[in-house]
């Protein structure tokens, strides 16, 4: 099974693992982001909508057991053919809950492009938007190590 | 046989008609998120696009806010916007207003 070893500094991810374990608790009972479901009726889009959390849940706390007790002694983080998509689907929505609740004040044109001036920036937002482009790096490498498993599983 | 032949243009019509009557179109909208390489990679595993295929309909979404990606029975088209949306990719289902 292919697997992919990541060594993370720990002084350095600390502080983006407190903004995940902050919003994940909220993220837990909510869509990352609104989805527009006009055509659906009532009923159905309560079960749609729970199955999407359920689903978004799982792959929240699969990304979640990456960083455990064995993560704050080493530093290292693992992916393989089981985890790969999980993780990817759920950097997706830590980072969409990270635009809605800490990034807001960045333009969109910036989140696309990556182009912010982090001097200018308060410290939590600072912070908010490092962890935003840490989860795009995972998720990165991820595809680029990993994707045809994705794909073809 | 003319009869007969008649009988086919018929059946064939109606079940034409059918067929779009119940066309409706999954497309995905832009979003500042989603990297690139991640709607393509989704393209590739929801809808079973090729590279080519995936790349020109992840440059319409960021190009043009939106792209069609799938057309066909409300059913599967509803079973594409799900997975679209477990993937976090902002998609919608329309009735196919060009039939």
């Amino acid at each position: 099974m292919k697997r992919v070893e990541v060594k993370l500094s720990l002084p350095v991810v600390a502080p983006l693992l407190d903004v995940i374990r902050e919003l994940s608790a909220e993220l837990e009972k909510t869509l990352a982001a609104p989805q527009a479901l006009h055509d659906l009726d009532q009923e159905f889009r309560g079960a749609w909508i729970g199955e999407l959390i359920q689903g978004q849940n799982d792959d929240l706390r699969t990304l979640l057991s990456l960083f455990d007790a064995e993560f704050a002694t080493q530093g290292i983080v693992a992916f393989d053919e089981a985890n790969a998509e999980p993780i990817v689907r759920a950097c997706t929505a830590f980072r969409l809950f990270i635009r809605e609740r800490r990034l807001k004040s960045l333009p969109d044109e910036a989140l696309e492009t990556g182009d912010v001036e982090m001097a200018g920036l308060d410290e939590s937002v600072r912070t908010a938007f490092m962890c935003y482009l840490f989860l795009a790096t995972v998720q990165e490498l991820i595809i680029q190590h990993l994707e045809s498993s994705i794909v073809g599983s | 046989m003319a009869e007969s032949r008649s009988n086919t243009r018929t059946e064939t019509r109606a079940s034409a008609e059918v067929q779009l009557e119940d066309a409706w179109r999954v497309v995905v909208l832009n979003d500042p998120v989603n990297l690139m390489s991640y709607v393509v990679m989704v393209f590739k595993k929801v809808l079973g696009f090729d590279e080519t295929k995936a790349r020109k309909h992840m440059l319409e979404v960021h190009e043009l806010g939106r792209s069609v990606v799938w057309v066909g029975l409300r059913e599967t088209a509803e079973a594409h916007v799900f997975t679209l949306q477990q993937w976090h990719l902002t998609a919608v289902l329309e009735s196919d207003e060009t039939r």
